[in-house]
């Protein structure tokens, strides 16, 4: 009898998927077409049939597409990390920084830049130093280490007191100023130079992503997404509460520990490949449950793409702005997004 | 079925015990209540059962099993839960129920979890609510969801902590119809602590008085007098017998 009620709801969630999937799909074509070298559609065609000139090819195979994944990876990954952070917290406010990630990885870079790129340690105020020592990798690994560092040491933390949403939260907004308060006094000592390569890279940019970047975020977002997808059902009975979950035989500390910390490990790889991108944590999942509810054998999903969609048209819109130079894409999306997101939440229908 | 012996607990091992001494058992089909004054350790004793708390000393058995071998999802298939504040996400009372198998299905849901979700909402006739979603639910039909997705997990014991202490008069009334069948058809044991002694009179067959976290009496319903409810609740009321009927005045605490 109720067969109908699942037959409905998995048409739904099917449509939903595909939808926004075909969306995200045709805004990465658009994407392929935007940009500051004055290539018209039918260049850019032509050049991903590789019938084109050598410095087209470059610009759409190098510079573009590897651009255009690297949104889709951390749009989806920090969307869903968000979603996820949200269920296992029970707070509608937290987000994929919420562990602090994002303010770990901000010092790690910079202290990579600023102490070991040439900074006060080395010869002082010379631009060479910078970009001969500007090794992307060595950045975004002292970045990321860092985001594990602080990541471990919260629900290090959180294991000797409690994993309560409450704890959690409170833990994680206190490490987090440990360390923007450690990246202040770094900038201090920084030089002039320096400080300008600390702060461009805190910009998030995707214009840094290359495929060996994409690579490295692919697996560790598209694994993150599995096992969400996975733990579904659990997301979903944490909603009653710990304790309706832990009666239903859910070992509830373990489901948020694991979820913390692959939600923040997902964060911390895009944070420190790409710079701090804000909000798509909030806005993504927000928009997601507000239309679908919360469900999370669709939300997770759902919420996925419609991070990728966000920070495409964000960082779409950023590429049409900037004559030359795009315009940061995290402060796009927390520039439109904010006001999008109190547009959202004050709309609400219920609750 | 379920036998508590030698229970105590305290939180984190610390501080002064919160249940002290807690002995006694159930068998199916028998509802026992659970009374006594706020804070005498009703929902610590329920989270001690249902493995939410550990107890600090003591077993509790399920058909002669000690509970702390079972693993979380082995004892959620024999205890049901109803807690006191309900809450959802916002899912389907399809979904909703759905969760009451997880013990069962863990991660996929089968055939089998959508036929028996099925016949619980045939029976406690959820049918006309089944695609809405729980958000738009009154009070009294979140309860009763509540309820259908406890049974949903084939429960051998039921426990309910206040299931009456949000509702009005009409909805108290037929969660408690709704227990007595549970106890009398499926033969589930349910364990539950209510606020209305005149209610809790007229559903148990059992009465646990509990006080400082000791069960000072372990009666039947003949047994109750005045001296039982007043040494528990440290109040002052009395006990009618109008036509064979018991009737406490001034028994809402």
């Amino acid at each position: 009898m109720y067969e109908r009620i699942l037959k409905k709801n998995k048409h739904k969630n099917i449509t939903a998927i595909t939808v926004i999937v075909i969306a995200v799909f045709f805004l990465a074509l658009i994407s392929l077409f935007v940009g500051s070298s004055n290539m018209t559609p039918e260049e850019a065609i032509e050049t991903l049939l590789f019938r084109s000139n050598a410095a087209d090819t470059r610009i759409i195979w190098n510079i573009r597409i590897p651009r255009i994944i690297a949104a889709i990876l951390a749009g989806a990954g920090l969307s869903v990390s968000g979603l996820i952070m949200q269920t296992v917290l029970n707070n509608p406010m937290a987000s994929p920084s919420t562990l602090g990630v994002s303010n770990a990885a901000v010092f790690g870079a910079n202290l990579s830049i600023i102490a070991f790129a040439g900074g006060f340690l080395n010869v002082g105020n010379n631009i060479q130093n910078y970009s001969s020592a500007a090794n992307p990798y060595a950045t975004s690994l002292v970045a990321f280490v860092f985001s594990v560092v602080s990541i471990l040491l919260i629900l290090g933390i959180c294991r000797i007191k409690s994993y309560q949403p409450g704890i959690v939260v409170l833990a994680g907004i206190a490490v987090g100023s440990i360390w923007t308060a450690a990246t202040t006094i770094l900038q201090f000592f920084a030089t002039d130079v320096g400080i300008s390569a600390a702060v461009i890279w805190n910009f998030g940019d995707l214009g840094r992503a290359t495929y060996k970047t994409d690579l490295i975020m692919a697996v560790i977002v598209l694994a993150g997404l599995v096992l969400f997808t996975i733990f579904s059902w659990r997301f979903n009975a944490l909603l009653s509460g710990d304790n309706v979950a832990k009666s239903v035989g859910i070992n509830v500390n373990l489901l948020r520990f694991v979820s913390m910390l692959v939600a923040s490990m997902i964060t911390a790889v895009c944070v420190s490949f790409l710079g701090i991108i804000g909000f798509i944590g909030i806005i993504g999942p927000h928009i997601t449950k507000k239309l679908l509810g919360q469900d999370h054998r669709v939300t997770i999903p759902v919420s996925a793409f419609m991070g990728s969609f966000i920070l495409l048209a964000a960082d779409t819109f950023s590429r049409t702005l900037g004559k030359g130079s795009a315009l940061p894409v995290g402060a796009i999306t927390s520039l439109l997004g904010a006001p999008f997101f109190l547009f959202i939440i004050f709309s609400r229908r219920r609750d | 079925m379920i036998e508590v012996r030698n229970l105590a607990f305290r939180y984190k091992n610390r501080g002064d015990y919160v249940l002290k001494d807690i002995n006694f058992s159930m068998g199916p089909g028998e509802i026992v209540i659970l009374l006594g004054k706020n804070g005498a350790g009703k929902t610590t004793l329920f989270k001690n059962i249902l493995g939410i708390e550990k107890p600090s000393f003591g077993e509790i058995l399920f058909d002669n099993r000690e509970m702390s071998r079972l693993g979380m999802a082995e004892r959620a298939r024999y205890i049901g839960y109803v807690p006191q504040n309900i809450q959802y996400g916002s899912l389907t009372v399809y979904d909703s129920i759905m969760i009451g198998r997880m013990a069962h299905f863990g991660y996929r849901v089968s055939e089998t979890d959508g036929e028996i979700v099925d016949s619980v909402i045939r029976q406690m006739q959820l049918e006309d609510l089944a695609d809405k979603n729980v958000d738009e639910l009154s009070g009294g039909e979140r309860q009763k969801i509540a309820i259908a997705r406890a049974i949903a997990g084939e429960p051998k014991m039921l426990i309910f902590d206040e299931p009456t202490g949000n509702l009005d008069i009409s909805n108290e009334l037929l969660i408690l119809k709704e227990a007595k069948r549970l106890a009398r058809d499926l033969n589930i044991s349910i364990l539950t602590s209510l606020h209305d002694l005149n209610q809790a009179l007229d559903l148990g067959d059992r009465f646990l008085f509990l006080k400082d976290g000791r069960i000072i009496y372990d009666i039947t319903r003949e047994q109750i007098t005045t001296k039982v409810i007043n040494d528990t609740f440290d109040a002052q009321v009395r006990i009618l017998d109008i036509d064979g009927e018991i009737i406490i005045k001034g028994g809402k605490i």
